[in-house]
């Protein structure tokens, strides 16, 4: 997936200074829909999905508290 | 405030900002080749921003100031944002296969300098606004040619940094997903 990401990367910086604004805006909205996918991809995980249950984020109650 | 003077401004911050991303995309191949730091998925991620941010730039250089163009480029300062914060917090609880990775520069890893970098475009961004109130009253950018000259020699700078990320990542990761253990192509 990164491959297409960086042909689409290189496409719309070359097309935006060559001053094709019209094709580099397309193939920004191409990478960037396809890095999107990606990072949403990368980050989601089989056991926990999108959650982060390595982050505590409360203490553990002990016996006097709460 | 001259119009003049605001066009100058303006441009001029457009400018520091793509040479910071130039130096910083610059460094970060420095890092992966002289030093052998294959880069991570995310981290490559985090690079794909950074050109879209740059992307933005270009378009003023290149086509004349437009707010949609500083609007593109902070939508990549977001997306950057985003990425670096969700890889921080992947990698801050050290456990196995999950910890930075690379050298730290300055006590600081990517992903950390990341935030720091797309905070500061997206103030830099903030800034630029603040001050020049817009694109309605700034002038042509032919009126400045030494300031038109080293922006667009910057973004030709950057299309060939593109261009060495895109045969790099073809080497590293193929038509498959991405290893920080190997180059796809080199095995």
């Amino acid at each position: 997936m990164m491959t297409p990401i960086f042909a689409f990367t290189f496409a719309a910086l070359l097309l935006a200074w060559l001053g094709r604004g019209r094709l580099a805006l397309g193939a920004l909205l191409v990478m960037l829909a396809l890095s999107i996918g990606l990072f949403l991809f990368e980050v989601h995980n089989r056991d926990y999905g999108f959650r982060m249950p390595w982050i505590q984020t409360s203490a553990p109650v002990t016996a006097g508290e709460g | 405030m001259p119009n003049a003077t605001l066009t100058f401004l303006n441009y001029l911050c457009l400018l520091l900002m793509q040479l910071a991303l130039a130096a910083i995309q610059t460094a970060a191949l420095v890092f992966q080749f002289a030093l052998g730091e294959t880069p991570c998925p995310l981290c490559i991620l985090q690079r794909v921003a950074m050109f879209g941010v740059s992307f933005g730039i270009i378009r003023n250089f290149r086509e004349g100031y437009s707010l949609k163009n500083d609007g593109m480029s902070m939508i990549f300062a977001l997306f950057l944002l985003i990425i670096a914060t969700r890889q921080t917090l992947i990698n801050i609880y050290p456990r196995p296969g999950h910890e930075y990775i690379g050298s730290a520069v300055f006590g600081l890893h990517m992903p950390v300098w990341a935030i720091l970098i797309a905070t500061a475009l997206l103030i830099g961004y903030a800034v630029k606004f603040a001050i020049t109130g817009g694109d309605g009253n700034l002038t042509p950018l032919k009126k400045f040619p030494a300031l038109a000259r080293a922006g667009n020699a910057l973004g030709l700078f950057i299309v060939l940094l593109a261009a060495v990320n895109f045969a790099s990542v073809i080497v590293q990761c193929g038509v498959d997903a991405c290893h920080t253990y190997e180059y796809r192509l080199l095995k």
